[in-house]
Parts: C-alpha cells; sequence; structure tokens
C-alpha cells in the first residue's frame, strides 16, 4: 500500500506497472508504438506527479494519470488509421523454429480476440481491458475513468456481450 | 420474470454484494436463459484474459538493463558443473555441426559463456566475480 510520495519512485512504477501500461495501450490500439509511447508519457507524468501524490488509491491515480495520457495522445494524433497488427510470430521469437499447430491456432485466435476488442466503441474496450487485461476491481476502474460504479459495471458487461458476438 | 442482465458479468469478477450474490444464485437455478447467457460472459471474458501480457520494450521504461542474478548464488557446486558441462557439450554440439563450420568463442552469444566452456578452470563464480569487477552487473 503506498501511503506517501516518498513510499515509491517512479523507477518503481516502472517496474511494476510498465508493463501493465504497456498491455493497456497496446490492446486497446493494436500498435506498439502508440503503447510505447504511452508508457514514457506515463512515467513523465508519475514522475512529475509523485510530489504532490496523496494516500488513497494508488492504482485509481496511476490509472487515472495512464487513462488521462492515453486519451490526450489520441486526440493528439486525432485518431491516425489504425495499422495492422504486428507479426505475432516476430513478437513471440517462433520464426526459427516450426510452431506446433496447437501455437499457431493459438496465436491465431490471440489476433481474433484483438481485432474483436478494436470492434468495440472506446468507452467498453477500455472498460474491459482495465478489467481483463490490465486486472483492476470495479472501483478502480471507475476512480481511473473517472466514471460511477454502475457505469463501469455496464460497461464491463455490454462490452463482454459485444465481443461474445463478434468472435462467434 | 427480471432476468440478471448485468449482474452476471459483476457475479463472473466477483463484484457482487452478499444480498447481489444470493439473488443470483438463486435465480440461476431456475433460468435457462440466464444460465447460457453467464456462459457466453464467461467464454467472452476467458478469451481477453487468454491474451499474453506482451513485454514492454526496456527502452520504454528508460531503465537501466535488468539485473541477471548472479550464478554465484547457486547453491550446490554440482549444480555450477552441470553447467558448465552443459555448455561444453553445447560448444562440442557445435563443433560438430552438420554444416562443418568451425564455431569459434566469439560465434556465442555470451563471451564469459564460451570462455566457461573452453575453459573448465573458469567457474561460474569466476564468472560472476568477473561480472561484478566489469560493472556488468551491480549487486
Amino acid at each position: 500500500m503506498v501511503e506517501t510520495a516518498s513510499d515509491i519512485s517512479w523507477e518503481d512504477v516502472a517496474r511494476v506497472y510498465g508493463r501493465k501500461i504497456y498491455n493497456f495501450a497496446y490492446r486497446l490500439t493494436g500498435n506498439p508504438d502508440d503503447a510505447h509511447d504511452l508508457v514514457q508519457e506515463v512515467l513523465l507524468r508519475v514522475r512529475r506527479g509523485l510530489p504532490t501524490y496523496r494516500p488513497g488509491s494508488f492504482e485509481g491515480w496511476l490509472w487515472r494519470i495512464t487513462r488521462n495520457a492515453f486519451l490526450d495522445d489520441v486526440r493528439r494524433r486525432k485518431r491516425r488509421p489504425t495499422t495492422a497488427l504486428p507479426d505475432e510470430l516476430d513478437r513471440t521469437g517462433l520464426v526459427s523454429s516450426p510452431a506446433p499447430d496447437e501455437v499457431l491456432a493459438s496465436i491465431r485466435l490471440g489476433e481474433d480476440i484483438q481485432k474483436a476488442l478494436l470492434d468495440l466503441p472506446y468507452d467498453f474496450r477500455e472498460a474491459v481491458v482495465l478489467c481483463d487485461v490490465v486486472g483492476l476491481s470495479y472501483e478502480e476502474i471507475a476512480q481511473a475513468v473517472e466514471a460511477p460504479i454502475g457505469t463501469v459495471r455496464s460497461r464491463i458487461h455490454r462490452g463482454r456481450r459485444m465481443l461474445r458476438e463478434r468472435l462467434g | 420474470m427480471i432476468h440478471l442482465g448485468e449482474l452476471l458479468s459483476a457475479h463472473l469478477d466477483g463484484e457482487l454484494s452478499p444480498a447481489e450474490r444470493d439473488r443470483v444464485a438463486e435465480h440461476l437455478e431456475e433460468c435457462d436463459r440466464c444460465r447460457d447467457e453467464l456462459e457466453e460472459l464467461a467464454a467472452a471474458r476467458a478469451a481477453v484474459r487468454s491474451l499474453p501480457l506482451v513485454e514492454v520494450p526496456a527502452a520504454a521504461l528508460g531503465l537501466p538493463e535488468p539485473v541477471v542474478v548472479p550464478l554465484t548464488r547457486r547453491k550446490s557446486v554440482w549444480a555450477g558443473m552441470a553447467a558448465a558441462a552443459a555448455a561444453i557439450s553445447i560448444v562440442v554440439a557445435s563443433v560438430l555441426a552438420p554444416d562443418g563450420t568451425a564455431v569459434t568463442p566469439q560465434d556465442l552469444s555470451d563471451p564469459f559463456g564460451a570462455r566457461v566452456s573452453l575453459d573448465p578452470g573458469f567457474t561460474p563464480t569466476k564468472v560472476a566475480q568477473v561480472r561484478v569487477a566489469t560493472g556488468e552487473f551491480a549487486e
């Protein structure tokens, strides 16, 4: 539990949360470059914001910063067209050796799930990603997106229903 | 009958109050439709949760390179010897590779690993000491 700013450094945040912040943006955009930029921007904001951090929900604070940085970035880029997904084979280092059928099948399934996620309207995609990729509680999501918990519950539910329809 | 709707997703996430939990449990016992919906929601939830956590590029974090766990932490001498033996066998296998090309220590990604493999006196402990001395990582 982070009680004061002196309990944690931005390097701690980078080590503990960097990967999740990266995955948050990666799953929201399907774009590794966007995810890379977001992590750097969030860590910069954390560094600036830590001295004024007050005890409370650190997760809520951090993910509010992350979400706002993400939305600022989206606005700045004026939502450039979503680029194609990177080749999952490259990222998993499986290029050099033949992958078993079940591995290839799981990669294809992963691509289908990512595409279905990208089809969701932003609010629903965000709620689902924060819940099922980042692993936040409804309360933490509510703090991060500055919405009532009932709204969060509804978005996660409707997001999952839409996903189910798209995944067939 | 009033169906459960979004209570089902909250149920999957363990986000219901005790009273809501009771209501959901009772309703699910008698409602096929809600049971089917619960199954579909669980599948969608599992699908997203099955996505692997992608590794974040080190450059994005702006941190020093990750610290390698020193080999000196090996508790057993035998473990160190086994590692050296394994390294030797890799080199032998490489030298005798089917394409017949010679493998030099420089071909190996870890120069210290190559040294271990070619010089039995250069133990993993020694490697760790060198790595510390050269500042390759800090304890």
